[in-house]
């Protein structure tokens, strides 16, 4: 069996896809409804909710993954991503969140900003498993 | 940790596919272990020494 053939990729796949689909969607929806400095109403707070509902989706379907993929060799890779991932977001946060602190001219990073920068941080993740350890695993 | 995977897999003229079928495996995995990238859990280990019916110590070895 190849590891993009095992079923627990292939049902993450099918649930990540239409989550990140949700996400992109209702965040291009908000962007466009929602104007500039709008103040919040309940249609303003709902359509800011969607993509982040979309978020927990996508953070779901990531744990559900770790605890269907019976081949621990194919965990370990997806574990190792998602540390890289996780230790990239907090250095840049981190390291940013100082630099407000004591640097007034350093714009504010929205926390929105987060969950994109930890998805990049999957991608880094990915190269590192397969340029520093020979092997990427097939769940991108 | 080494290990004798890939002989006695030739052995019985297994593909490493064929031996990750038996174990329910991918075959990365199998391939991963054998060349040594990755040491397997004290279960799988266990697995693979039962399909082999070989102790544990004749198949992985330390450094």
């Amino acid at each position: 069996m190849r590891a993009k053939d095992h079923p627990a990729m292939r049902r993450y796949v099918r649930r990540f896809v239409p989550i990140t689909f949700v996400y992109m969607a209702s965040i291009a929806l908000a962007t466009i409804i929602i104007a500039d400095n709008a103040p919040a109403t309940a249609l303003t707070i709902g359509l800011a909710l969607l993509p982040g509902l979309a978020v927990l989706g996508c953070l779901w379907a990531m744990a559900r993954l770790l605890v269907e993929l019976d081949d621990e060799y194919l965990r370990m890779l997806e574990v190792r991503k998602m540390l890289v991932a996780t230790g990239l977001t907090l250095a840049i946060t981190s390291v940013w969140g100082l630099l407000e602190l004591y640097s007034p001219e350093i714009p504010p990073m929205p926390v929105f900003y987060v969950f994109p920068i930890w998805c990049v941080g999957l991608a880094i993740g990915q190269l590192v498993n397969r340029f520093g350890f020979g092997d990427a695993g097939d769940c991108g | 940790m080494k290990n004798r995977l890939k002989v006695l897999r030739a052995e019985r003229d297994w593909t490493q596919g064929d031996l990750a079928d038996a174990l329910g495996i991918s075959r990365q995995s199998v391939n991963a272990i054998e060349t040594g990238k990755y040491d397997p859990s004290l279960p799988l280990a266990f697995r693979i020494a039962d399909l082999f019916a070989l102790p544990i110590e004749a198949i992985f070895m330390r450094d």
